[in-house]
């Protein structure tokens, strides 16, 4: 487990960029937090990370998007964002599943504790909290391979 | 001509049939099915985002409303961007129908849609569009916050775009801040009309970016931290903060445009999208339009929403440029899009 205060959203981008270099495909994201905790910044600087050139804008109305992506491995972005869903909805519902299949793919989901059943293994928490105007703790833990 | 319309991109399902003529443009049915009708119908809950499910339910819809001898000349419907397992039910209903009716399928894009929403509620532009071209289309609701330059039928130019959250997503996240309820668009205008926007000072981000993108995500941290500092919030708090809020939001919309319609030497401007509901930002425009004595045109509210309705107005103008009219074999093909962007920079 990793915890980080960030003061300024630089420094937020720091955090999520050192993740992206050390991300494998078949991985997936989890990111939690409140409103305006910094999740949709985190990806956007994730994405930067993973040499995405288009700009990351919040999912949170279409509920997910995608981002072609050449990095290892890993030739799909999916950004996910649950805050819509009212009840615990199951990823198959949201035809999440085939993605989470697939090795070439990493999916990033924003509000993931919404959702129920997200598979235990290949799993990277991160926890974000609002502090203070531009402060924010990041907390990141992973279970990798199970 | 008579175009059947089926939009299934988000929440609602919606149906429509429009009988068209070179200057008239009349509804013969409109119908929007919120899933709750169609839960109550027909007896069953089924989880809100799992359309994939509801594919079942949109044919005996389609059924009791259309009379199989009906003829139609073109089928529609949205294909996207939206919600791939909303957007799944509509365009395998649709495309089933065109197949077994022999009928040709025109595929449309919802933004377009919205940006057509103009059409059914100003008979001047069905029958002069041209000389409200090229016009600028503020295009605002919960997904998308984007400004277009449209100079002709079919034709547009992608000027700008929200760089984080939408318009419509701030307003309801600053709703939800505040504790108000969903759907928070509506509510946090109704408490802006009490409220003084002058007692909170608000970033407008971007506004003097140089471009014409957006962000809102900036303003939306703002109302967080003016929570934060106060702790406690009483009735006044909540109005003041609200007017304060929708007022930043209206003058970078409102700006920005204003400086496209300049640069960009337009003959109109239009608002689309479910914020074009926001009696603020259609009064500020006015207002501003007027001054450059431009036309500004808006739609009514019940077609500023997601609706069958403007998928069938923009599919009519699609045929008419014989655009995106797919027939026999090539119906089997017809897939949803969910990153569909019509408009390129
Ligand atoms: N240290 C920081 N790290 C991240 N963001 C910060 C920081 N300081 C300030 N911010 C601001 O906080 C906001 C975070 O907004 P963002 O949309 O990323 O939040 P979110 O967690 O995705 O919210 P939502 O629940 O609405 O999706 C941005 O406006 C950003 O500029
Ligand atoms: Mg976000």
């Amino acid at each position: 487990m990793q915890e980080f205060v960030t003061n300024n959203i630089k420094e937020t981008n720091k955090v999520a960029n050192d993740l992206a270099t050390s991300l494998e495909s078949g991985q997936l994201i989890a990111l939690s937090g409140n409103l305006g905790a910094g999740k949709t910044v985190f990806v956007k600087a994730l994405a930067v990370g993973l040499g995405i050139s288009e700009t990351i804008t919040s999912p949170t109305f279409v509920l997910m998007k995608s981002y072609p992506v050449n990095y290892k491995q890993i030739k799909q972005l999916i950004h996910v964002d649950c805050y819509r869903l009212d009840a615990s909805e199951d990823l198959a519902d949201i035809g999440l599943q085939d993605f989470l299949d697939d090795p070439q793919t990493l999916v990033v989901i924003e509000w993931a504790d919404k959702l129920d059943n997200l598979p235990k293994n290949n799993l990277i928490n991160v926890k974000m909290e609002f502090l203070g105007q531009d402060k924010r703790k990041i907390v990141i833990s992973s279970k990798l391979v199970g | 001509m008579r175009i059947l319309a089926l939009e299934s991109s988000c929440d609602e399902t919606a149906l429509t049939i429009l009988n068209a003529q070179a200057d008239s443009l009349v509804l013969e049915k409109d119908q929007v099915y919120s899933q709750v009708d169609i839960h109550q119908q027909f007896g069953g809950v089924v989880p809100e985002v799992a359309a994939r499910q509801h594919a079942e339910t949109i044919i005996p819809l389609l059924s009791a409303n259309i009379k199989s001898e009906e003829k139609v000349d073109y089928l529609a419907v949205t294909t996207g961007p939206g919600l791939i397992t909303s957007l799944l039910l509509g365009v395998t209903a649709a495309k089933t129908l065109a197949y077994a009716k022999n009928t040709p399928l025109v595929t449309v894009n919802h933004m377009e849609g919205h940006i057509y929403s103009n059409w059914l509620s100003n008979d001047e532009l069905v029958k002069n569009a041209n000389k409200y071209f090229p016009s600028l289309v503020l295009i605002v609701s919960g997904g998308h916050t984007e400004l277009v330059l449209m100079k002709g039928h079919g034709d547009y130019q992608l000027l700008g775009s929200t760089v984080d959250d939408a318009v419509g997503e701030a307003f309801d996240k600053v709703a939800k801040l505040l504790d108000l309820g969903y759907p928070g668009g509506p509510i946090v205008s109704q408490r802006a009309n009490d409220g003084d926007c002058s007692i909170y000072d608000l970033p407008r981000p971007m506004i003097n970016s140089g471009d014409y993108n957006f962000s809102f995500s900036g303003l939306k941290t703002a109302v967080l931290y003016t929570l934060e500092r106060k702790k406690k919030i009483n009735t006044e708090d909540v109005d003041n903060v609200c007017a304060s809020f929708q007022n930043a939001v209206v003058d970078i919309l409102v700006n920005k445009t204003m400086k496209a319609a300049q640069e960009f030497g337009v003959k109109s401007i239009m608002l689309a999208g479910g914020v074009a509901a926001n009696n603020q930002l259609k009064e500020s425009l006015q207002q501003e339009a007027r001054i450059k004595d431009l036309p500004f045109f808006f739609p009514e509210l019940k077609y500023s929403g997601d609706n069958a309705a403007m998928i069938s107005v923009a599919a009519y103008y699609n045929i008419l440029n014989k655009k995106n009219i797919i027939s026999g074999k090539d119906l089997l093909s017809v897939a949803p899009q969910s990153n569909w962007q019509l408009f390129k920079k």
